[in-house]
């Protein structure tokens, strides 16, 4: 009876995941709605059925595993985003500083008068600003979107995840302080960590490119290379209790800005990535617990409201002044929704500093999983509202 | 339909329309963006006109009537800067260049317009590998003869254009080893080629036009995708065999050489058009696209053998006199130092020799464009 329970325990993600790859499969076949929606209900589902089988511990192999799906989508995403871009339209950082900030305000406000301590509000609050560039990228990519929707929704992510990361970090930094009331330490968890992640990620983009133009034509698809790499940077960041978030979104854009020899990368790494997002998604909502779902469901919802409001009027009144229309400004609000994995990567990070947050904000929970299945099904909608997705038109 | 009667316009005016690539800056591949550069394109007034094209990764800008080249190349580097500007504020790459190096045509999107619908259920994949890009000049007739005459004249002159003007050697990804890949793709379609020979446009308009409207196989003159068409409601002929140009300095410069030597043609020294010129025109026109400035081709009334780099030196130096009566002296200097340097498609091969990527191409055709 032991062995029959270790072969199911070892099984477990497996055939967790092989059964998330093949409705999300079916669904998208019948209803086109997008695969990353299916793989979480079914995740979430099967970490109800089974509890004790698919939770991971903070330090396992599949966490590792998710958090380097999530590097090679962080690592994707920063390659697809334009500095310069950002510099010649600066209204595209004044829409997304803009949004996060009302999100920011909007969302401790309410959780405070909720009744929420402060500390816990501001840490919900900052995760509530970011948007889940796991799920807008691999809708995108499935949609094959391109127009100005999909491209700002690219750059508001990334400004959103950049910010909500930062924010979050001093909030821990500053509860650190509270509790330990060390100020080295709290500045170590914060402010060092931040900054040597981003080293870590911009050597990496440096060093990367030289070495793929040191190999010259041999090396000319760098999708293995970029891989490898982005590997590297979420062991290291893991052990080193550094942010594996931020190093790789840093190593993607600086490669993409030193880029001295141009490489083409396979979107989504190819079947690996596939492979590799299938368990990301399934070990996002394994984390939740139906229970506290349901508890934290109404103040989540509302929440989840005021979220999708201020991003959606914040980015719609500065689209004009952006150069797009009303229109295409709301849509990108819109597209903002997903959430999800960005915020459970974080805080499975910071669960081994005995801060449980997922444990206390049942809010978070149920927002977690509304947007985990909602949110990409709302950005694709947004898309395909915007006529960008090359599924339309044919 | 019948066709409109030939207006007539102002011997030897010009005007030019460009079809650009709209490309991401991301990985340099098309990017289906023209609704919203038309967009925001629209917000202000544009210097020329700019029109949506047949796939969203495409747009037109099209000139005034012009008769000099010092008016038209200024009209095309304000639409350009204009142009640059905007995409600039959208993250849009701008580039010439008649294919784009590596694009694969099933991922194209069709502009949603009636029209643009019908061509593609029509045609296929023929459409949609109908992402290129090229230049179209129009010259002003005084009336439907003298279009015909020019148009039938011009023909020796066609592989000049394609020469000077090739700017796509690469297609999905590989070198064709042709320096106009473009022409093959409009090569395809049934209704390409040449314009039957006569010299009438009362014959033209009642025994060929009204004809093949009857057999229903056309229903305007927008259905011929010939070399060079009359272009009745505008008074003019328009040449169509020539790449997108890198630069709109080149452009310009095409459109003069073309002015040149129609009001060369008009003088009537040469000897008039004959069918028979038509003999040697696939051939030529073949070298030009296969080789370039490096082909050879043979004199449709002598048939000799001639290095097309020769026979366009020789022919601009014929248009000097010419080119100066209407100020296009510039022009046909500019040309001149294309047969020293080489094409657009050579400079876009040695592109990829140095940066050892198809995306390097498209890189450096987008900096060429914006003109720094």
């Amino acid at each position: 009876m032991t062995d029959l329970l270790v072969i199911s325990d070892e099984l477990a993600w497996p055939c967790a995941m092989l059964l998330a790859w093949l409705a999300g499969e079916f669904v998208h076949r019948w209803t086109n709605l997008p695969r990353i929606s299916v793989y979480g209900l079914v995740g979430f589902l099967l970490a109800q059925a089974m509890p004790d089988l698919l939770v991971p511990d903070g330090s396992s192999q599949v966490t590792l595993l998710a958090n380097i799906a999530f590097g090679l989508i962080l690592f994707e995403f920063g390659y697809r985003i334009n500095l310069r871009w950002l510099r010649v339209n600066p209204w595209i950082a004044v829409s997304g500083l803009a949004e996060s900030a009302l999100t920011f305000g909007a969302v401790f406000s309410i959780a405070y008068w909720q009744g929420m301590p402060p500390l816990t509000a501001l840490l919900l609050a900052s995760l509530a600003m970011s948007t889940s560039p796991a799920g807008v990228l691999r809708v995108i990519n499935e949609e094959r979107s391109s127009g100005q929707v999909t491209e700002r929704l690219l750059h508001l992510v990334a400004m959103n995840c950049v910010l909500a990361l930062f924010v979050f970090k001093v909030v821990v930094g500053f509860w650190v302080f509270q509790t330990s009331g060390s100020l080295t330490q709290a500045v170590s968890r914060s402010v060092i960590e931040l900054l040597a992640s981003a080293v870590l990620g911009a050597v990496a983009g440096m060093l990367v490119p030289a070495l793929l133009r040191s190999l010259g034509t041999l090396a000319r698809d760098g999708t293995v290379a970029f891989a490898m790499v982005v590997v590297l940077l979420v062991s290291i960041t893991q052990a080193a209790d550094l942010s594996p978030v931020l190093a790789t979104l840093t190593f993607g854009l600086m490669a993409r800005h030193r880029r001295v020899t141009f490489t083409r990368t396979q979107r989504n790494f190819g079947a690996i990535g596939e492979l590799l997002t299938v368990l990301l998604f399934v070990f996002a909502v394994s984390t939740l617990d139906w229970q506290r779902v349901v508890f934290g469901a109404s103040l989540g919802s509302l929440l989840l409201l005021v979220r999708f409001a201020t991003k959606t009027v914040a980015v719609a009144l500065l689209s004009h002044v952006a150069g797009i229309s009303w229109r295409k400004g709301a849509l990108i609000g819109v597209a903002l929704s997903p959430m999800s994995v960005f915020a459970i990567l974080l805080l499975e990070q910071t669960r081994y500093m005995g801060i449980v947050l997922v444990d206390e904000l049942a809010a978070l929970a149920a927002m977690t999983l509304f947007m985990e299945v909602l949110g990409p099904i709302i950005t694709q909608r947004a898309l395909i509202r915007a006529r960008e997705t090359a599924k339309e038109e044919g | 339909m019948p066709l409109e009667e030939f207006k007539s316009s102002q011997p030897l005016t010009m005007g030019v329309e460009l079809e650009l690539q709209l490309v991401s800056l991301s990985d340099f591949d098309l990017t289906a963006s023209s609704p919203d550069l038309l967009h925001l394109l629209a917000r202000k007034p544009f210097p020329g006109h700019v029109t949506p094209e047949i796939t969203e990764s495409m747009i037109e800008i099209n000139s005034d009537v012009h008769t000099r080249h010092g008016e038209l190349v200024a009209q095309l580097r304000e639409t350009r800067d204009t142009l640059v500007r905007a995409a600039d504020t959208l993250n849009i790459g701008i580039c010439g260049g008649g294919t784009h190096p590596f694009q694969r045509w099933s991922e194209r999107k069709i502009f949603s317009k009636p029209r643009f619908k019908e061509v593609s259920a029509l045609y296929g994949y023929l459409a949609k590998q109908f992402t290129i890009f090229g230049q179209h000049v129009h010259i002003g007739c005084a009336s439907g003869d003298d279009a015909l005459y020019l148009l039938h004249s011009l023909s020796r002159y066609v592989p000049h254009f394609i020469a000077l003007s090739a700017s796509s050697p690469y297609v999905q990804g590989n070198d064709t080893l042709f320096n106009s890949a473009r022409l093959n793709s409009v090569f395809a379609f049934p209704m390409s080629g040449r314009a039957p020979f006569i010299l009438k446009w009362d014959e033209f308009e009642h025994s060929f036009f009204s004809k093949m409207e009857h057999t229903g196989v056309i229903k305007s003159m927008k259905d011929f995708y010939w070399d060079i068409r009359p272009k009745p409601e505008y008074g003019t002929i328009e040449l169509r065999v020539c790449d997108t140009p890198l630069t709109v300095e080149r452009a310009a410069a095409l459109a003069c050489y073309l002015q040149a030597l129609c009001s060369y043609l008009l003088e009537r020294k040469e000897e008039p058009p004959a069918e028979d010129d038509y003999l040697v025109y696939n051939y030529n026109r073949f070298q030009a696209c296969r080789f370039g400035l490096d082909g050879t081709v043979v004199h449709p009334k002598t048939y000799e053998s001639l290095s097309l780099r020769e026979d366009i030196l020789t022919t601009l130096r014929r248009m000097d006199l010419h080119a100066e009566a209407l100020g296009g002296s510039a022009a046909l200097n500019h040309l001149m130092q294309v047969t020293h340097m080489g094409s657009d498609a050579h400079y876009l091969r040695a592109e990829f020799d140095s940066s050892g990527s198809v995306e390097g191409v498209v890189d450096a055709a987008i900096a060429k464009f914006r003109g720094n």
